[in-house]
């Protein structure tokens, strides 16, 4: 089967202008599914922009882009050569340098970069909605409030460079996704909102007075719980957003430098603990 | 703006300095370059004053609002191609991102130009070196927004990218029956990462020939695909094709960048000027929308205007749905005046310092006519400065050494605005340090107006009076305690003119009657009117 196409296909289900890839860490395989997904939708002739946004000192992915692709990357890592169409110059900055939009003329090797702020990032979102039919990010989980109540989908990376066991990676995956999962909030229904962070703190003394109401915060990303704690308190308590967020798949990476999983079990495992759609990249697979 | 040694920072914040800074903002970064160095005229300087304040009023009559905001926002799009004529003049080789900021310069001074049409007897903006530049950098224009290196630009540099684009293709058909040949071996449908996964179950044996195992586990083996013989001739010759594109590019480029290294002393040039003519439009689209004419500019102290306004208190006022009273007045020396509680005793002063202080930069000032001259230093003492205040002085202390810091600098032409100085001290005593003050003024040759509740001044000191004439009426409460209503209520009442006052005053209880209507109540009033009778 081909990946990125089945990827590509959940998002058009889902009315997805722009498709958020992230990661539960470093190594996971975001950007081999970006690739996939970028492949498959030029292929089906879909105007395709691509941008990376996230902490400005992170790496950045380079890609093989091919021509009419629209990217954003740092003014400073613009290759001379091929000459690329620069499409927009931005006012916002990463590292060091300011962004640009660029359109591909000639195919090769492009820096791929982005505002590192939340609403830099909805900014890149929102040009590369004028400029192209679909934006693709590779993005930092803590940068998705981007999309939050706007008409974007999010693929969810996980992969053995992340945790020590399997059952670790899929704990923290589905810890992932039920964060980034959280439904809308009920206004007819009681509740507290939060202007903040939902906090570990805040959380357990929630759940210590035993609160029933709806626990509202803006979007999902200021829920700042991670793993078996944040899977308990989303358990334990009605925790809701204002401005929802879409999961549509997750995809494995089976191998890491130091360790490998079976990619055919993790993959499983995944799907049954996250209930989503799970895809092995490397492997061209779908759970099963 | 700089203020200079015209203001100190607690009179430029009473008199409205930043909100007139704001006021008259260029839109582009060459304006606020020319902006940031802007320093008021002094004595000496009265024709190229008045000269700045003409120009801003032949802009603003002969530009409309709407042409002045479309040329304005031409200008706030402008890129910064400062940088990139630096480099271009020491002979660097210039990138695309600064040929997109060259030709947007260059095409933005021109379009502006054309929209300068109706303002006729001015320099051109535009001149040879933006022609030649806007022309050398037009075929890589894109939907006005973007560049592109085009072929257009070079015959040698469409036939190399040419070339390029074949050896590419030949590449990828040979990779790619490469990667078919693979899949169809591995009975999948194809093959498109860099890197892919094959599982054990699925390959008994060994693997097709030219896939290379990266890591292994027990149940799969991470693979690649090798280049095969005719990919890897495929990819030399693309490689070397693609060299000899870059090459021809560079060339294009180094050759654009030494039209612009030709051009940099005129696009210099260009770039003083559009500086300058946003600063100007700046300040004409300041005039048109507050109305504003440019003063005289006298070599004679002096401060006089008719119908003057107080901008930041009117757009204040504006929002509040309430108008602003125009102001006249006369001054030539030091003078005071007096008036009730809520009279616009300060906003006249703030009117005397704006006025003054829009002259001094040049500017067309709010009012129907004005003479002045330019101050080398406008002063602010008393009541309002005390943002500055603290420490353990008491505001009484502070006032004396505000006081002693203005004198010391001996500004041969100094404006004072003096509000309600020393009224924190016992009014025998206050009245005495204010006409010694208004002496030292007079002194000094200085202008200046004193705002004060305490009687008898002006005669004490032999100065000009005036007053605002105060409450028409006692206005009627209102029928519900509310602050907002109580001041629509005196606005309406009050009578803000200024006049100068010839002989005894007449002693008036309005400030009593403020108390009244403010919703003190009524025994409260009464006692103090019975208190106030002989």
């Amino acid at each position: 089967m081909r990946v990125g196409s089945a990827l590509l296909e959940l998002a058009r289900g889902a009315n997805a202008r722009s498709i958020f890839v992230v990661g539960i860490g470093r190594d996971v395989g975001k950007t081999t599914a970006l690739r996939a997904i970028y492949d498959a939708a030029y292929d089906a002739d879909t105007s395709i922009g691509l941008a990376s946004c996230g902490i400005a000192s992170s790496r950045k992915p380079r890609l093989w882009l091919k021509p009419r692709t629209v990217f954003v990357t740092a003014r400073d890592a613009l290759p001379r050569t091929p000459a690329a169409e620069i499409v927009r110059l931005s006012p916002l900055r990463t590292a060091g340098s300011t962004l640009l939009y660029a359109r591909v003329v000639a195919a090769g090797q492009y820096e791929l970069a982005g505002p590192p702020t939340a609403s830099g990032v909805r900014k890149v979102v929102d040009d590369l909605g004028e400029l192209s039919e679909l934006a693709i990010i590779d993005g930092a989980v803590d940068r998705v409030a981007a999309l939050a109540g706007a008409d974007g989908a999010i693929v969810v990376a996980c992969g053995a460079a992340a945790a020590k066991t399997m059952s670790e990676a899929v704990d923290e995956v589905t810890s992932l996704v039920a964060r980034l999962s959280v439904a809308p909030f009920d206004p007819r229904e009681p509740s507290i909102q939060f202007d903040g962070a939902l906090t570990a703190s805040s959380a357990a003394a929630l759940i210590a007075a035993r609160e029933s109401r709806q626990i509202v915060v803006c979007d999902p990303t200021q829920i700042a719980l991670s793993g078996k704690a944040a899977s308990r308190a989303l358990a334990q308590l009605r925790v809701r957003c204002r401005r929802p967020l879409r999961v549509i798949a997750a995809t494995i990476a089976s191998m890491a430098p130091d360790r490998s999983f079976e990619p055919r079990a993790f993959a499983r495992a995944v799907a049954d603990a996250t209930g989503l759609p799970t895809f092995d990249v490397y492997a061209s697979t779908r759970a099963a | 703006m700089k203020t200079g040694d015209l203001l100190d920072a607690a009179t430029a914040l009473v008199i409205g300095f930043e909100w007139l800074d704001k006021a008259v903002a260029p839109v582009s970064p060459y304006g606020e370059r020319a902006f940031s160095q802007l320093l008021p005229f002094h004595a000496g300087e009265e024709a190229a004053a008045r000269e700045r304040a003409q120009q801003i009023a032949v802009a603003a009559a002969a530009l409309n609002a709407e042409r002045l905001d479309a040329i304005r926002a031409a200008l706030s799009q402008l890129p910064d191609a400062a940088g990139a004529v630096a480099r271009a003049s020491m002979g660097d080789l210039l990138d695309d991102p600064e040929f997109l900021e060259l030709q947007r310069f260059c095409t933005t001074v021109e379009r502006v130009e054309s929209l300068l049409a109706p303002w006729t007897h001015r320099e051109p903006l535009a001149n040879e070196g933006v022609h030649a530049v806007a022309a050398a950098l037009a075929p890589g224009s894109r939907n006005q927004l973007g560049f592109y290196l085009a072929d257009a630009f070079d015959g040698e540099l469409k036939r190399a990218r040419e070339r390029l684009e074949r050896a590419r293709a030949e590449l990828d058909s040979a990779r790619g029956r490469e990667r078919q040949r693979a899949a169809h071996e591995l009975r999948r449908d194809e093959i498109t990462g860099d890197e892919f996964v094959v599982m054990r179950d699925d390959v008994a044996g060994a693997l097709p020939a030219g896939i290379r195992v990266l890591r292994e586990s027990p149940t799969y083996r991470l693979c690649a695909l090798e280049y095969g013989e005719a990919s890897l001739a495929a990819l030399e010759r693309r490689d070397a094709a693609a060299a000899l594109a870059g090459e021809a590019e560079e060339r294009v480029r180094a050759r654009l960048g030494e039209i612009v290294r030709e051009r940099a002393a005129a696009l210099d040039d260009a770039a003083a000027a559009i500086g300058s003519l946003d600063v100007t439009l700046a300040a004409a689209r300041f005039a048109q929308r507050y109305r504003c004419v440019p003063a005289t500019i006298d070599t004679e102290r002096s401060l006089a205007f008719s119908r003057a306004r107080f901008l930041p208190l009117e757009a204040d006022l504006e929002a509040a749905g309430r108008r602003f009273v125009p102001l006249d007045l006369e001054l030539y020396d030091t003078a005071v005046l007096t008036g009730p509680n809520m009279g616009g005793k300060s906003v006249c002063l703030q009117t005397c310092g704006f006025v003054a202080l829009c002259a001094a930069f040049g500017l067309p000032v709010p009012a129907a006519s004005a003479r002045t001259s330019l101050f080398d230093q406008i002063a602010w003492l008393g009541l309002g400065r005390e943002a500055q205040a603290g420490g353990l002085l008491s505001s009484f202390a502070r006032e004396v050494l505000d006081l002693k810091a203005i004198l010391a600098r001996k500004a041969p032409r100094l404006l004072i605005l003096a509000d309600e100085f020393a009224r924190t001290t016992t009014p025998h005593e206050g009245r005495a340090l204010l006409v010694a003050l208004l002496a030292r003024l007079r002194e000094r040759g200085a202008c200046g107006m004193a705002a004060t509740h305490l009687a008898g001044i002006p005669e004490a000191a032999a100065v000009r009076h005036f007053a605002v004439r105060g409450l028409r009426d006692i206005p009627a409460q209102p029928s519900r305690p509310d602050v907002a209503d109580a001041l629509s209520a005196l606005a309406g009442a009050m009578d803000y003119t200024i006049a100068e006052v010839r002989g005894d005053e007449e002693p008036r209880a309005d400030a009593i009657a403020l108390t009244a209507l403010l919703g003190m109540d009524e025994a409260f009033v009464a006692a103090a009117y019975h208190s106030l009778a002989p």
